[in-house]
């Protein structure tokens, strides 16, 4: 049995159904996350498991033990805000402690937890500051380091790093993968940056209108999209209707599907075997840091994307062939 | 230059006509005789001894401590719970306490006094119990305003939350973290409320009068019979406010990480 299993969650809030059938496995030590758009039901998911919030119905257990009507305090579930949710009254090292003296740890083994938790996040110096003394960034330290002290047996992230600007967060992506290896800690990361979950993730669950869009590796997710919510919300795919791509490609495709995606980075100038072509004039190009993005027009408009040093000088007005590959181009359901 | 000398004029005429009548009261507390002359003809301690020899004054300043004590406890132990639950759980209703808030300053005092002395003297509750339940309603506007500020500056369901993952109780998320929170902005409206309920003059004159003499009501007996003793009763005050601005301000400004009023 796996070490989380959450079996038909069902959630509503009077006619309004948030959660619809959820059904997860997760191993212990796995660090999953929760991916999709505000509003999709992530975050109730994680305050279920929290105990925070009641299920309409289904079952959560951990470790085979049955968590319906256990209190959140006798959950052993860690969770970190995205607002951080730091006690303003109480120092960083207050802040750590706390939920040891809950426990009622001896003072001695207490002070050597919390430093040695201190120094796993890098905040020893800032012990004795308050939380309003700290960056976003230290303040989201703070959170982790409080909710890992207590060695939760699954610990929720709501979104930790969604405040964080840019460079703060891919180093802070970095750090918490590295933690959860380290503490080989069962977590599950609530986002809505493909990217983030991407990064960190061993397993992500997208999740749209409620219910479980498509799980599987970031690899799988990224490289295989399901259907078009998740081709449009996973990357920057080209989504074709089937009418319009056998047209540009000059060949049928199967009936059965009635969607096409192709990844921007699978286009190229090349011709190999077996690849098909589209024809489009190039409207318009981008540069998103280490990234072209050249968006062409032909059937439909698609977009084409190169790395810089490809080389490439795409001159707009021109019509150009682009490549593809057969198995590149993915059927929707 | 010249529009700056003018505002500061202006401002130097403000603060005069605010502060001479306090100065010059404060100062007849203290002047020996001083009836033709611009300044007193000399200083003395005479009147505030007087005052704290009379046993009179000590009681009322007694009674005025306990009634407006009284009832700023009371209202700590009955509105700030409510505050909180509301707040917290049942937000859909704080709407019904702002409405509560608003009919609080809407009773001009002598309606307020007319009506208690009809509702209650048949019933036989000792009025002076009536005054203090009165009290009790009237600093809600005070107390309500610190609590609800000070959780509006801060996520207090996320708190409890997050004190509850941890392993607190609901209790212990409360009153180690909620409340620690929260208390300068709660110490400060207690500390308002104690003052205006202080100098609240109509409504206990009005519904027991003399029957439970304040330090208001000694105030105005005081007022027919000398100058000075009523100077010095005012002086008493004025000091006792300050005291408390000086504990609000000290208070709200020393405690790291809570929040203010």
């Amino acid at each position: 049995m796996s070490y989380l299993v959450i079996e038909g969650l069902h959630k509503n809030y009077g006619q309004s159904t948030v959660l619809s059938n959820i059904n997860m496995e997760i191993e212990k030590g796995e660090f999953i996350t929760l991916l999709g758009p505000s509003g999709c039901g992530k975050s109730t998911i994680l305050r279920i498991v929290a105990g925070l919030t009641d299920a309409s119905a289904g079952k959560i257990a951990i470790e085979g033990k049955d968590m319906c009507g256990v209190q959140p305090k006798d959950r052993q579930v860690g969770m970190v805000f995205q607002s951080y949710a730091l006690f303003p009254n109480m120092t960083v090292q207050e802040n750590v402690a706390f939920g040891l003296r809950m426990q009622k740890v001896h003072s001695v083994d207490l002070e050597q937890r919390v430093q040695e938790m201190l120094a796993l996040v890098h905040l020893s110096e800032k012990a004795h500051a308050y939380p309003k003394e700290l960056s976003g960034g230290q303040q989201q330290r703070v959170a982790l380091a409080r909710a890992l002290i207590v060695r939760p047996k699954v610990l929720l992230l709501d979104e930790p790093l969604s405040a964080l600007d840019a460079q703060i967060r891919k180093k802070l992506q970095t750090d918490l993968r590295a933690i959860q290896r380290k503490l080989s800690m069962t977590m599950i990361l609530v986002t809505h940056d493909q990217e983030e979950a991407m990064a960190v993730s061993d397993r992500i669950f997208v999740m749209n209108n409620g219910s479980i869009a498509q799980s599987g590796t970031p690899t799988e997710i990224y490289t295989r999209p399901e259907n078009e919510f998740i081709a449009n919300f996973i990357g920057h795919y080209n989504v074709f209707m089937r009418q319009d791509l056998e047209q540009m490609l000059g060949e049928p495709l199967s009936e059965q599907y009635s969607k096409f995606a192709i990844r921007p980075e699978a286009l190229h100038f090349d011709k190999k075997n077996n690849d098909m072509c589209l024809t489009g004039k190039a409207k318009q190009s981008l540069m998103s840091g280490n990234i072209i993005r050249t968006t062409f027009e032909g059937e439909t408009l698609f977009t084409m994307e190169q790395l810089h040093q490809q080389g490439y000088s795409i001159e707009m007005g021109k019509t150009y062939k682009c490549y593809v590959a057969k198995e590149d181009v993915i059927a929707l359901s | 230059m010249k529009k700056r000398g003018l505002a500061d004029l202006f401002f130097l005429l403000l603060v005069g006509y605010l502060i001479l009548p306090v100065l010059a009261t404060m100062l007849y507390a203290f002047a020996s005789k001083w009836n033709k002359t611009i300044l007193p003809e000399g200083l003395t301690l005479k009147w505030l001894s007087t005052l704290f020899q009379d046993t009179e004054f000590i009681q009322a300043f007694g009674r005025s401590v306990f009634l407006a004590g009284g009832a700023v406890s009371i209202a700590l132990l009955i509105i700030v719970p409510a505050i909180f639950v509301i707040v917290l759980y049942f937000p859909k209703y704080e709407k019904w306490i702002q409405m509560a808030v608003v009919m609080v300053y809407s009773f001009p005092g002598i309606i307020l006094a007319v009506g208690l002395i009809r509702v209650y003297s048949q019933i036989g509750i000792p009025m002076i119990f009536v005054v203090l339940g009165a009290y009790v309603v009237g600093i809600l506007p005070y107390i309500y305003q610190g609590t609800r500020n000070s959780l509006r500056n801060i996520d207090a369901r996320q708190l409890l939350d997050a004190a509850q993952l941890l392993g607190a109780s609901k209790r212990q998320a409360f009153t180690k973290i909620l409340l620690p929170t929260v208390y300068p902005g709660l110490f400060a409206g207690a500390l308002l409320s104690f003052s205006v309920l202080f100098g609240e003059f109509v409504l206990i004159n009005l519904v027991v009068g003399s029957r439970f003499e304040t330090v208001q009501i000694y105030l105005m007996k005081k007022l027919s019979t000398s100058g000075h003793i009523a100077s010095a009763v005012v002086f008493i005050y004025i000091v006792l406010m300050g005291l408390l601005t000086f504990v609000i301000a000290i208070v709200t400004k020393r405690s790291k990480g809570a929040t203010n009023l």
